[in-house]
């Protein structure tokens, strides 16, 4: 076990320096730069001035060179600093996690606990009127875009209560927080719950199809064993998967929510920066988002490895 | 797309038939022929069946969207400039003064040749991975796996814009940056899936009598992970129409004038979400119901194509 | 339909500049209170000398004082309409080439620092490039070009030192464009944490976030600003925006950037919100790249701004709250354009655009093109929604005269660089104009060498005709050759302008004592006076 978690560290390292050359020449292919942007707020180009600030900035050096000057900051502690903000990437980037984190997290919770009671309600009542029922509410997380079901829940927030629940300002307490993310999560998590559920159902069902369970059956263990303890937890197999992958996913994509709701989280700045082609904050905040995503799927395999027997990790 | 692609997906046709023929046979139906067949789909799958109505008539209007439309999407007009729904113009006219419904008709050609194509090309790069890495292991395995990690640490709409971004605006760039992000998911899902086959007795068997390894992957390990593919690729369908919308409210993907949903959508029609609700209630109807579509019928090829249905 | 909307429009107008020209006090003022107002973008910096948006202008100004500034309550800007704020007076020598001021004592920056006339100095050699520390960008250079040096006597007079006679130049001095910043802040920290002698200071700016500034309790105006502060939040999604509004997030929008529609949705659902429209002085215009086929041939250029129907682009993007005009905004809230009688005379002005359309196709025709042999080409523009919107209909007109163009959206990282170029056939542009004066407008857009002239428009003649009319002291005589040379390019198809457009700006009841300006964008936010009643 020792050295099968010595070599998923060594291949997340190897996976994170993959993604930092990815990241790194993809946003050099991409047109202009932030001098551009600069003089575009200026209205005017003035040649002279961008091949200065150009060399200001290093962008003049070959971009292998700035590739090593960036991964070599980094090995230091020394993010770089925004283009835009002239200030440490590390100060701007920093307040905006526990933000997403948050939001995240909220809406994690709220998908896994609809989606997977439902999901397999919806499967052990297979061809019932719940699960038609359920499946088309499912169908219908995954139907909708998330911005429009934003749009709307703002549209009938201020028509019914009078208020909006977008942030404008620091919440002041827990309380207070909790209420206002938890519209956004459920907006943001309504599409993750439909996939879970639909994973857990789909799962649940190839799951009391197997022999083992056919085996139990034929035992005598009762309906309610067999769907709950032994089916459920083989189905959970692939929804972790799943779960792994949306927890990713609301981490780095609830950009449409965070524009839609006014949230001042990670993954509307990185929208922003990428506009701005602030590339310490793209670069650094892509990594940033990559650490957690590897780290989430290494717990997640760490989790498939418990959860399923079948799997044996070879030393 | 290289060559071999299309080969892959007429390998899954010819499994969806064979399997469709023996799901007959089961049934203890002596009927044959196409009418047949489609009765019982019918019968046996009634929400399959209205998805494929849902898809069939949204591919109906994207073939002949020229036939079924009376006015030209792209033609601006001043006195039509937020006129609500009448007998004219029956979804009403956007801020330009753009029919709307010949606007939403022509788009079903956009939204459908994105989500079909970023969908396949996801789907089979994103199933021969996982496939190959899963079932070879090894050093194949080890190479898939970093590819497949890299690729998922990036969040999938990030890659997408910044795909975009660096593409340009046009359909061939908004496809491929919208499968890129697909790959992964697939890739992983037929892995771990691959993974546990690999080890089940009826492989071994095949493997006991003889088989080749690459005959058993193709005829036993293929058909068993496509239960999961079909309906991850269903739902991918549907998330490569909500990516290009996304995309397009966030000012990326398909270029004005072409009356893509996900544009139509945009920020600019939000606005009008209140004074002129059928600028955003169409085109927002629109995606959800071919999503909602595409998911149904997925659901149906899911039961029809899990293969330990059968015996 | 149409018509009658847009009179109501004019109407209101008029009557909401009646209402404010004569400040109203009936009510005492209250002090305290935070006035709240959503953003609509992340501004570039704090920097107000180095952009060229009033996403700078608005929340900034209030920290920063000028030397004169427009009167914030009277409407529409003019000569006569600026008053003295960071000097008490000014005079103007015998030869009309030394303007001097005579600067108030007793002024302290914000951080504690005197201000000076050696701050002044050093602000104008900042912007005419004489400084050692530079601006990063200097995107109004221009505007000095007729200032030989700025000279200074003892601490509490400076002097400018024109070339020639400029009887405008007080004109630019007076925008919000013109602060003074001290000498002893480096143009890095004023674009990150500005230091002014403004009501307000600088407190924070989170990007894409908010903006705070806050009261100066040392402000050289005693008893000014009425408010606590002012909280700025960054709402990039413009119907999210106005949806916080309605639901009382929110004293006020942000300034100008209320389309007709929204307005509309803003009366509806919060009939008690307090609105006027205003031109905001930013034209919608076409560049044309004359230097390269097909546009350097002139009739084609001609035919085109034949083939215009204005009031269908104000009637579509602005429900007919809009005016046609020249290059300067058209009377009655602009100052120095062209009467309508006479503009209706220019090609592509009549008023029958069927007719003028048979003209442009009589042009085409001559050129070779026809029913069966189209000209294609590309509108480029920058991909958003403020120019997309107005391209598409350039679009659909050209159609007509035998052009099939298509669109080229072009992001904004590279919309200038690619118009400094001149990598365009047509373009699609927006033009603000900071100062409602022909000499800003015409040296910035129209000049030889100009930074802000992108399409390389070049008329020695008239660049004579631009120093004639800047020098000239009848104001009178000064509207005739500004017509001359509004004339002159409208037939020489410099930068056909589309439209003016007019927006609104909303605010709560409580908000007291706020006046919008009808003929500029970018002078109107020293909110020292605005207070909230609550």
């Amino acid at each position: 076990m020792a050295s099968y978690l010595t070599r998923r560290l060594m291949l997340m390292v190897v996976t994170l320096f993959g993604i930092s050359i990815i990241i790194f020449f993809l946003l050099r292919v991409v047109p202009g730069n932030i001098v551009d942007i600069l003089f575009d707020s200026a209205g005017m180009v003035n040649p002279a001035e961008k091949v200065k600030i150009e060399r200001e900035l290093g962008l003049d050096k070959p971009i292998p060179v700035q590739y090593l000057a960036w991964i070599g900051g980094i090995a230091q502690g020394d993010l770089g600093y925004s283009y835009v903000s002239e200030k440490p990437a590390l100060d701007e980037i920093a307040p905006r996690i526990p933000v997403t984190a948050k939001l995240a997290l909220l809406a994690l919770i709220f998908s896994i606990a609809l989606g997977i009671p439902l999901g397999v309600i919806s499967a052990v009542k297979q061809n019932s009127g719940v699960d038609y029922a359920l499946r088309v509410l499912s169908l219908t997380g995954l139907s909708v875009p998330a911005f429009w079901l934003g749009l709307l829940i703002l549209m009938a927030f201020v028509a019914r209560f009078d208020t909006i629940p977008i942030y404008t300002e620091p919440t002041k307490s827990l309380w207070e927080e909790l209420l206002l993310y938890s519209v956004p999560a459920a907006a943001v998590g309504f599409r993750s719950s439909a996939l879970i559920m639909r994973l857990t159902r789909s799962s649940m069902l190839e799951v009391l199809r197997q022999d083992y369970i056919r085996t139990a059956r034929a035992k005598g263990a009762s309906a309610q064993a067999v769907n709950y303890d032994h089916a459920l937890r083989n189905a959970l197999l692939p929804v972790v998967t799943i779960v792994g992958i949306e927890a990713a996913f609301l981490f780095g994509g609830p950009i449409v929510t965070e524009t839609v709701f006014n949230i001042p989280g990670v993954a509307r700045f990185l929208v922003e920066a990428i506009r701005t082609r602030d590339y310490p904050i793209v670069q650094n905040l892509v990594m940033f988002i990559a650490i957690v995503v590897v780290v989430v799927n290494f717990l997640v395999d760490l989790t498939y490895a418990a959860l399923d027997p079948r799997i044996k990790y070879a030393g | 797309m290289p060559g071999d692609a299309p080969v892959t997906v007429s390998d899954s046709g010819i499994e969806i038939a064979d399997a469709y023929a023996a799901d007959l046979k089961r049934a203890g139906l002596r009927k044959s022929g196409l009418r047949g067949a489609i009765g019982h789909f019918f019968l046996r799958h009634p929400l399959g069946a209205a998805g494929a109505i849902i898809m069939g008539v949204f591919v109906f209007g994207a073939l002949f969207a020229d036939l079924i439309t009376l006015y030209d999407p792209l033609q601006t007009n001043a006195p039509l400039s937020l006129t609500p729904p009448s007998r004219a113009h029956w979804m009403g006219a956007d801020f330009m003064g753009r029919d709307i419904y010949s606007r939403i008709v022509y788009g079903a050609r956009i939204s459908l040749a994105v989500g079909i194509g970023s969908t396949l090309l996801g789907c089979v790069f994103g199933a021969a991975i996982g496939l190959t890495s899963g079932y070879l292991g090894g050093w194949v395995d080890l190479l898939a796996q970093r590819i497949i990690d890299i690729l998922q640490a990036l969040p999938l709409l990030v890659l997408a814009l910044v795909m975009a971004a660096a593409l340009g605006p046009s359909l061939r760039n908004t496809i491929i940056a919208i499968a890129i992000p697909l790959i992964p998911s697939v890739a992983r899902v037929i892995r771990s899936n691959t993974l546990a086959l690999r080890e089940l007795p009826f492989v071994e068997a095949a493997r006991a009598i003889g088989m080749s390894e690459a005959r058993i992957a193709v005829r036993h390990v293929l058909p068993n992970t496509l239960a999961p593919v079909i309906v991850l690729a269903t739902a991918q369908l549907g998330a490569a129409i909500l990516t290009e919308a996304s995309l397009s409210f966030l000012g990326l993907g398909i270029p004005e004038p072409y009356p893509s949903w996900g544009r139509m959508l945009s920020e600019s029609a939000a606005e009008y979400v209140r004074t002129a609700p059928w600028l955003v209630i169409f085109p927002g109807l629109a995606i959800s119901l071919t999503v909602f579509g595409t998911n149904l019928l997925g659901d149906a090829l899911r039961d029809i194509l899990d293969p330990r249905q059968r015996s | 339909m149409r018509d009658t909307q847009r009179l109501f429009g004019k109407a209101c107008l008029l009557f909401g500049a009646a209402l404010f020209a004569a400040p109203v006090h009936a009510e005492e003022p209250k002090h305290g209170g935070i006035l709240r107002i959503y953003h609509r973008d992340s501004p570039a910096s704090a920097s107000i000398l180095e952009e060229a948006t009033f996403s700078t202008n608005i929340p900034f100004m209030g920290v920063y004082n000028n030397l004169v500034l427009y009167d914030q309550h009277k409407p529409q800007n003019s000569i006569d309409t600026i008053v003295p704020e960071l000097a008490e007076s000014w005079s103007l020598s015998d030869d009309k080439t030394k303007l001097t001021f005579k600067l108030r004592s007793g002024v302290k920056w914000h951080d504690g620092k005197p201000f000076t006339a050696a701050d002044v100095k050093c602000t104008y050699d900042l912007l005419m490039g004489k400084s050692k520390d530079k601006l990063r960008k200097n995107p109004r250079e221009t505007w000095y070009n007729n200032v030989a040096d700025v000279t200074t006597n003892g601490d509490n007079e400076a002097t400018f030192n024109l070339k020639r006679p400029q009887p405008s130049f007080i004109a630019l001095l007076a925008s919000g464009y013109s602060p003074i910043y001290p000498c002893h802040v480096s143009a890095r920290d004023m674009r990150v944490k500005p230091i002014g002698t403004g009501p307000f200071k600088f407190v924070e700016f989170k990007q894409n976030e908010s903006i705070k500034i806050a009261r100066n309790p040392d402000y050289w105006k005693k008893g000014f600003p009425y408010l606590d502060g002012i909280e700025f939040t960054i709402i990039p999604n413009r119907s999210t925006a106005i949806l916080a509004f309605i639901a009382g997030k929110f004293d006020m929008t942000f300034p100008t950037e209320v389309t007709i529609p929204l307005l509309k949705d803003i009366k509806a659902q919060a009939p008690d919100a307090v609105c006027t429209v205003a031109p905001i002085n930013v034209s919608t215009n076409i560049i044309v790249n004359r230097d390269v086929a097909p546009f350097d041939n002139a009739d084609l250029r001609l035919a085109m701004v034949y083939a215009l129907d204005r009031k269908a682009f104000i009637d579509i993007l602005a429900e007919g709250q809009g005016d046609i005009g020249a290059s300067l905004l058209p009377p009655p809230e602009g100052v120095w354009g062209m009467p309508p009688e006479m503009l209706a005379t220019l090609p592509g002005y009549g008023p029958d655009v069927k007719a003028n359309r048979a003209k442009a196709r009589e042009i085409m025709e001559k050129l070779g093109y026809g029913p069966q042999k189209h000209l294609s080409l590309k509108v480029s523009t920058r991909n958003i929604a403020t120019y997309r919107d107005p391209a598409v209909i350039l679009i659909d007109q050209l159609k007509d005269i035998y052009i099939d163009a298509e669109l080229e959206p072009v992001e904004t990282s590279v919309w200038h660089a690619k118009a400094s170029r001149k990598d365009y056939i047509l373009g699609l542009n927006l033009t603000g104009n900071a100062v409602d004066d022909p000499d800003q407008n015409f040296y910035e857009n129209y000049a030889c060498g100009s930074e802000r002239n992108f399409t390389g428009y070049c008329n020695k003649e008239l660049d004579a005709l631009f120093d004639k009319q800047s020098q000239e002291t009848n104001v009178e005589v000064r509207k005739k050759l500004v017509w001359e040379i509004e004339k002159k390019l409208v037939e020489d198809v410099a930068r056909p302008i589309i439209m003016h457009p007019r927006q609104g700006t909303c605010w709560r009841p409580n908000v007291k004592n706020y006046t919008v300006m009808v003929n500029s964008s970018y002078n109107g936010y020293r909110f020292e006076d605005v207070w909230l009643d609550k």
